[in-house]
């Protein structure tokens, strides 16, 4: 890697302590590079170089075609390093090649062209007609909000790198954003083809280095109107509390521990192949993993052992190669996680049905304290690893009798973020997805996100949405401009009705 | 629910104290990248249902209600803390560490043996052969 330095004002500059920290290979430990070490200095740098850019540079005037046409060249840009970019995604986060060619950057260029079509087609004034008395016209602006901070995490750095640039510059606001400490290295990539589509210096700043100064300064600072974060529950309060000093807008994505339900009449094939995909792509180290499997009763045996037999089947090694299903965990700290909850699970007496372990046969090479089998319990949803978010490859399978308990349980959660219905019965499914208080239900399919759609929590899974309309109006400003089209004075008959002979 | 600290902890704690004039309060919160885990805040309101469940260098540690009824009674959680990036707000991220819970020993809980699930034939042949192309099927697969 050439370039880890921090992008500010259009520059490429080193962090102002001169700092560094390490960027590692989680498949081999091995180091990959120095990344900038960003504190509370440089975030306040980057966020004054965005307001600059907003309050006096040309970006926030532009038309929303105009915009449109850069935000489309940085998805080309994009596209054209497509394969290098997916290989810096992979080994830098641990995902695997398929998921980083498949889903992270192809996901990213969309995500920029879906925001260029909105900014291109939404319009920035919506007439809402006239008021009878007094004689007035109503007029609905949409109007970028100014500062947007964007903090992501490292499960999918490069997708969600873009899910914050592309809607906030969309609208016409500036952004500074902050990937996480693990996996910085793609975001650099893609602030490199922002600066190549001709976006303005200011409009897109980048700052890496930890969340307890950097972090908290962009969460903070008076000069930001906006905050989206993605990540866990407890960072997003912190968040919350940060921004309430000036009265910022927040759009969160927080955690979850969604279920799947499968029905007595589910295709048991794919809902078995779906369940598995629904926990165990990415080892479980995604917000909306359905970590939860309830499973009716009359089906439970069989589907069970379905579960256990295909799990044995997922490719765990290197996450460079094709073959690879489940490559190593983001690092050895994350499946110390996934051990404890595997213990605290055994301790309450869940059943262990597979997995339960670091896999003791990885090739040579590859680091074996990063890597964990996807593991099954038969489990209570009382238990901790019903309730805990554990962020690794552990699923929880929960017998029940009827759709009424299958959606009371899967509702028994602090959480709202997704959830999933196997049913061959479309009807019934959709009746079960109504009743979940999710935000987002998969009928017979899982994880699938589009651009175009809207992506949020319930509860304490988040607040607002991203993508698709929904996702551009979190980014825009709402303003009514009244105008009274009275002649004369009997049209304002409130001035003297209200406030006497004024 | 019970948790105390390893001295590692406290100097970790006591280092914030120097650099940081707010209140310090140690939260036990969930969710997505960090899973459950201590942090340390500065100015920080645990929140409505929120109470203390131990100290740490003389910080109180509080708890959400939903945990400390997963947790009944003194389960030995013990906050550690280890050299690691970590991605959350807690101040110890400054300085290059994390806090970590462990069990009441203070050492990291070992998984249990293996009990099924043999391991994919598939894994010995692995080598680190870099990106390739994707498969057919993949290939023409876009978002747009």
């Amino acid at each position: 890697m050439a370039d880890t330095k921090l992008f500010i004002n259009g520059e490429w500059v080193a962090a102002q302590s001169g700092e560094t920290f390490a960027t590692f290979a989680p498949s081999t430990g091995e180091k990959i590079a120095d990344v900038a070490k960003a504190g509370r200095e440089d975030a306040q740098k980057a966020v004054e170089a965005a307001r600059r850019a907003f309050d006096d540079g040309p970006w926030a005037k532009m038309s929303g075609k105009e915009r449109a046409e850069r935000l489309r060249k940085v998805g080309e840009l994009i596209n054209a390093r497509s394969a290098e970019i997916a290989e810096i995604e992979a080994r830098d986060g641990g995902g695997t090649i398929k998921k980083a060619m498949f889903a992270d950057v192809p996901g990213a260029v969309g995500t920029f062209n879906t925001f260029a079509d909105l900014a291109e087609s939404s319009p920035d004034e919506v007439d809402r007609g006239e008021s009878p008395f007094p004689p007035a016209k109503s007029t609905v602006r949409y109007e970028p909000f100014g500062v947007c901070s964007g903090i992501v995490p490292w499960n999918f750095p490069f997708l969600m790198a873009g899910w914050k640039i592309a809607p906030a510059i969309a609208a016409g606001n500036t952004v500074v954003l902050k990937p996480a400490s693990f996996t910085s290295l793609s975001a650099i990539e893609m602030v490199k083809a922002v600066e190549e589509a001709d976006i303005p210096p200011g409009v897109v700043n980048l700052v890496t280095g930890p969340g307890g100064s950097a972090g908290e300064e962009l969460a903070q600072h008076p000069l930001v109107d906006k905050v989206a974060f993605t990540g866990s529950t407890e960072v997003g309060r912190r968040i919350m509390q940060l921004a309430s000093g000036t009265v910022k807008k927040v759009t969160l994505e927080l955690g979850g521990k969604s279920a799947n339900i499968v029905c007595d009449d589910a295709d048991l094939d794919l809902a078995a192949a779906g369940v598995l995909w629904g926990t165990f792509f990415h080892n479980g180290q995604v917000c909306e993993s359905g970590t939860r499997a309830l499973v009716h009763r009359a089906i439970y045996d069989e589907f069970v052992g379905l579960l256990v037999e295909r799990a044995a089947k997922i490719v765990i090694g290197d996450n460079m190669d094709m073959n690879t299903d489940q490559g190593p965990l983001v690092a050895p700290s994350q499946v110390d996680t996934t051990e404890r909850y595997v213990k605290l699970g055994l301790d309450e007496g869940a059943k262990l049905l597979c997995g339960g372990s670091k896999p003791t046969d990885l090739a040579a090479g590859l680091d074996p304290s990063a890597y964990y089998l996807p593991t099954i319990f038969e489990a209570d949803n009382s238990m901790k690893i019903a309730q805990e978010e554990i962020f690794g490859p552990v699923l929880c399978v929960i017998p029940v009798d009827s759709d009424d308990e299958a959606i009371k349980i899967a509702n028994d959660s602090i959480y709202g973020l997704g959830g999933g219905v196997w049913s061959k019965n479309v009807e019934r499914a959709h009746t079960i997805a109504a009743s979940m208080r999710t935000g987002t239900v998969w009928v017979n399919d899982y994880h699938m996100i589009t651009p175009t759609q809207p992506f949020g929590g319930y509860k304490q899974s988040g607040i607002g949405r991203e993508l698709g309309d929904y996702g551009f109006n979190e980014y825009r400003q709402i303003k009514h401009v009244w105008q009274n089209t009275a002649t004369d004075r009997s049209g304002y008959l409130h001035f003297s009705a209200l406030s006497g002979n004024i | 629910m019970k948790v105390t600290g390893t001295e590692a902890a406290a100097r970790a704690v006591e280092r914030a104290r120097r650099d940081r004039t707010g209140a310090l309060v140690f939260t036990i919160g969930t969710g997505c990248c960090e899973s459950t885990a201590p942090f340390l805040y500065e100015d920080f309101w645990p929140g409505p249902d929120a109470e203390a469940v131990g100290e740490v260098g003389g910080v109180a540690v509080y708890a959400p209600a939903y945990l400390r009824a997963l947790y009944p009674g003194d389960d030995g959680v013990v906050i550690d803390v280890i050299d690691d990036v970590a991605e959350s707000m807690s101040i110890e991220t400054e300085y290059g560490r994390r806090f970590v819970l462990r069990d009441a020993a203070g050492q990291p809980v070992v998984g249990p043996a293996r009990q099924s699930c043999e391991v994919p034939e598939a894994v010995s042949a692995l080598r680190s052969r870099g990106p390739q192309e994707l498969p057919a099927a993949l290939r023409r697969a876009r978002m747009r």
